[in-house]
């Protein structure tokens, strides 16, 4: 048994450094943003599924007063590259000859105003050749399924590394396969003592981000400026410099505080759409879209994944074959990668002896999937954990020692080729079952706890950030990175570690606009990845800048700077203490002077590694719910939700516990109740007033967040991001507690009354014919 | 076109407002009060919220006509004139009661109402006044404990 060690160490809280002008109201989102003689869009989209467009009528559109441009499809094809997506790159900037999914961007209307570009789409015409509609995987994996898309898509499958495979459209309707294997799992099934199949559903939710998509742009022939609320710049900057064809360097985005996005505002979506229509129209023009609209441009991928595990007698786990199939909607957005993420982390936090997973994503008429927070790993660890429950309790070990007896240790790899796991699993569940009292739980019927560890890989595969300091003679930082102030607090997290290296307050501390023409470039603001790699370039950039402080001071007192200390903005030698600003000022004159401060990181390509780079840090999320099940109803009651991440070592606790809460709620909504339904092809509730959300009335009455800091992460002082993990374990951590109090399992999600009470129907009438 | 007379944190104003006219689309471009947020625009999510008379209100399904002779209070209007925020506001920054910021004006409202309803409201109080307030990033936790930290200042501050 481990030595438990405090969860929490002490720690002077933050204040955010984006916090007063959030709690006044006078922080500015692009949503703010306007310039003069700026002209509004608004978008025309498919009704249908599935439909060739014949012909578009945009006469009368285009004759109505005030409005300024109408463009379609047509005027899209004369781009240079009309298309983007991650890898895959199959979405055209409005529809080209055919609709895929209901919310399908068709064609867009410039106009003085919102009102009257709204009212300019009512005008325009579409003729409609409707086709069958594909609403499923298995739909679009008949044999007579028409192709959703009839010609290969540009771009290329991502590249992987040992072991693995990656296939770009490899069948019909098939976007997207990964392949990985180790071992003989065949052999090794057939060897082992127990092999269970498992089949799981995981639901589709919408981020719901409170802030609009919305994006202002002005743009030349042979010039390009963009607002945009989009998370990832530089990789905008290449997706619009690559289909306009204008070089990077005539490419400019700004990003102003972003106001919630959870995966929504990654990558490309409406920005090229923005950017042409300014183009066309030669003014300034903003896209703000609905929140309908949002819930039409991107999802969190449904998927379904059978899981085949073979295990010992004495409760060791052996081989496990997966077969996962994601609904990747109508175009390939992020799925390339979520794909690869699913099924490279459906083997969990345990040892195997062999290893072998196919994951798809197919493409169907639904809305395109996308990243959401988690990315693929809450798809994977809803299956993993629940069916590693299901094994112990079939095989008649508590799924607390049976988790334990399989988890990997610190230092071990996560698989042959890939990074250690530097986080302590088993201290970490240790710690939650104590925390929700799991070991002498006492047997109440119809009151159940269940336990898991979600676990995904953070950092990025191949990612890298540059980044600088600006600092000024009276010691006030400007910290400059890309990573944007999604919520998050990077700019905070960042903030600090400069801070500390050059003994200054954080309140000397600003967290710079990014602007891609000045910022230094990385790789976007993805899977919880700033604190470690952005932070690790922060460190640099600071430790830069006090050695040139060091050095100066040096020159200026003739000594080597190691006689010389910085703290409080003065420099020390021995008992002398000499006024730094003082100092920089008789040397520089009145104007002054600034330090600027650079450094980078990458994590370096490595093709031993399964996905190509071995990847930087490990994120295990400990979960435990605490349920009361209602026999008569099916409803579930979560009494008690506790979470737990491992932030290596905390820079901001205090955002830490709300990154794990944050998550977990989002988890624990979709677990129970929200869900984006389909009713034929049309979404059923893709609007805020019927989609439901967890509300602060949802909220177990017993909500626990815990922070471990095992001090193994790559970050500065052993740190490492969390923001991902609080989603993790939830779900199956629930389902395993509904398992624990009543008996059945339910393997769909979300788990509702219904899906309970059906299940314990089906067990009382299976008691009564046995 | 409708004349209205409204006092707006503090200060008596008019103005001719268009009878299609929001009152969130008011606040926004006409006062360039833009700390009150457009998120769902159907009151549903509760980023727009505004005091009208001391009650949390929706401007985003609000007409700016309707507010004749009300009294409106923003989030601009929470801090002294000379700056020193008020202990909510404060509340929100000890509690870290915030993330991307988009729902955060809207909720520091409803919680002034709740504290001038009940000054020392208990939990299920709160997590029942919240219903009409969406945070999709913080899970709510820190928003309750910074309420009632708020309440207990604003308690404290009292003579």
């Amino acid at each position: 048994m481990h030595k438990m060690v405090a969860a929490d160490v002490d720690h002077a809280p933050l204040e955010r450094l984006d916090g007063r002008q959030k709690i006044t109201g006078k922080v500015r989102y692009t949503s703010d943003f306007a310039l003069p003689g700026m002209l509004h869009a608004k978008v025309l989209r498919s009704p249908h599924a599935h439909a060739r467009i014949r012909s578009i009528d945009f006469r009368a559109a285009r004759s109505l007063t005030g409005v300024v441009a109408v463009v379609t499809g047509a005027d899209i094809a004369t781009l240079p590259d009309p298309f983007y997506g991650v890898g895959i790159r199959d979405q055209p900037v409005l529809a080209i000859g055919k609709a895929r999914y209901i919310g399908d961007m068709v064609a867009a209307v410039v106009a003085e105003d919102e009102a009257t570009a709204c009212r300019a789409l009512d005008l325009i015409a579409v003729d409609y050749e409707l086709l069958p509609a594909l609403m499923s995987i298995e739909d679009a994996l008949s044999p007579s399924a028409p192709d959703i898309f009839e010609q290969p898509s540009g771009g290329a499958p991502l590249i992987v590394g040992a072991g693995a495979q990656s296939l770009k459209e490899p069948a019909k309707n098939t976007l997207y396969e990964f392949r990985y294997g180790r071992g003989d799992a065949d052999a090794e099934l057939a060897r082992a003592d127990h092999v269970f199949t498992d089949t799981f559903y995981f639901s589709r939710i919408h981020h719901f981000h409170l802030e609009p998509y919305v994006n202002v742009a002005c743009a030349e022939a042979d010039r390009i400026e963009i607002w945009s609320c989009n998370q990832d710049p530089f990789i905008l900057r290449n997706d619009l410099s690559r289909m306009f064809g204008i070089p990077a360097n005539n490419v400019r985005v700004h990003t102003a505080m972003v106001g919630g996005g959870f995966g929504a505002k990654s990558y490309c979506k409406m920005e090229p759409l923005v950017v042409f229509l300014a183009m066309r129209t030669g003014r300034p023009v903003r896209l703000c879209l609905t929140m309908d609209e949002a819930f039409h441009t991107l999802t969190k991928h449904a998927a379904v994944l059978t899981l085949t595990s073979g295990v010992s007698r004495d409760g060791i786990l052996i081989a496990r074959k997966s077969d996962i199939k994601l609904d990747g909607g109508a175009y390939s957005d992020a799925s390339v990668s979520t794909t690869i993420k699913t099924g490279y982390r459906i083997t969990g936090p345990y040892r195997w002896k062999a290893v072998s997973t196919v994951a798809s994503s197919v493409r169907t008429n639904i809305i395109p999937g996308g990243s959401f927070r988690g990315f693929g790993g809450t798809q994977s660890s809803f299956a993993s954990e629940s069916q590693i429950d299901m094994i112990a309790r079939r095989i008649g070990i508590d799924p607390l020692e049976f988790r334990c007896k399989n988890l990997l240790s610190p230092g071990e790899p996560f698989a042959p080729g890939d990074s250690a796991i530097d986080s302590d699993f088993e201290l970490g569940l240790l710690r939650l079952a104590a925390k929700v009292g799991y070991v002498d739980r006492p047997k109440v019927p119809g009151r159940g706890i269940g336990l898991s560890i979600g676990l995904k890989d953070g950092g990025g595969t191949g990612n890298q950030a540059q980044a600088a300091i600006k600092v000024t003679d009276s010691g006030d930082i400007i910290v400059q990175a890309a990573a944007v102030e999604i919520g998050q607090g990077v700019g905070t997290v960042l903030g600090s570690i400069a801070a500390k290296i050059l003994d200054r307050p954080l309140s000397a501390v600003r967290y710079a606009e990014i602007d891609t023409d000045h910022t230094p470039l990385d790789t976007g603001t993805h899977v919880s990845f700033a604190t470690t790699v952005s932070g690790r370039a922060i460190e640099q950039s600071a430790h830069d800048v006090k050695r040139q402080i060091l050095q100066f001071a040096a020159d200026r007192l003739g000594c080597t700077p190691d006689q010389l200390t910085l703290s409080e903005w003065t420099i020390r030698i021995g008992n002398r203490s000499h006024d730094l600003r003082a100092m920089l000022r008789d040397y520089y004159g009145p104007v002054g002077t600034e330090f600027v401060g650079r450094g980078s990181m990458k994590i370096p390509y490595d093709m031993a590694a399964p996905l190509g780079s071995q990847n930087l840090f490990w994120m295990p999320c400990w979960s435990a719910a605490e349920v009361d099940v209602d026999a008569e109803t099916g409803q579930v009651t979560v009494l008690r939700l506790v979470v737990g991440a491992d932030a290596g070592r905390a820079i901001n606790l205090a955002a830490c516990h709300g990154q794990i809460e944050g998550a977990a709620l989002q988890a624990f909504g979709q677990s129970l109740f929200e869900e984006l339904v389909y009713c034929g092809d049309a979404p059923a509730n893709a609007d805020p007033a019927t989609y439901r959300v967890p509300l602060a009335s949802d909220l177990p009455a017993l909500f626990e967040s815990f922070v471990e800091q095992h001090r193994m992460g790559p970050g500065p002082d052993g740190a490492k991001g969390i923001g991902e993990s609080g989603m993790l374990g939830i779900a199956a951590a629930i389902a395993n507690a509904v398992e624990d109090a009543v008996g059945v399992r339910i393997t769909k999600l979300p788990i509702t009354a219904e899906r309970v009470l059906d299940a314990l129907d089906q067990k009382r009438k299976a008691a009564l014919t046995g | 076109m409708v004349e209205v007379t409204f006092c707006v944190n503090g200060r008596e104003r008019s103005a001719n407002v268009p009878t299609n006219k929001t009152l969130v689309d008011f606040l926004r471009d006409d006062l360039h009060l833009t700390g009150c947020r457009i998120s769902c625009d159907t009151g549903v999510c509760g980023a727009c919220t505004v005091l009208v008379d001391g009650s949390p209100t929706a401007a985003c399904s609000t007409f700016a006509f309707e507010i004749d002779r009300s009294s409106i209070e923003t989030i601009e209007g929470l801090a002294a004139p000379n700056g020193n925020l008020h202990p909510i506001q404060l509340a929100f920054l000890k509690a870290d009661a915030l993330q991307c910021g988009f729902c955060t004006s809207g909720f520091i409202l409803t919680v002034k109402a709740l504290l001038e309803i009940h000054p020392s409201p208990d939990e299920p109080t709160i997590r029942e006044w919240f219903k009409a307030n969406i945070c999709r990033c913080t899970g709510y936790k820190s928003i309750i404990d910074a309420t009632r930290l708020a309440g207990a200042m604003m308690l404290e501050a009292q003579p």
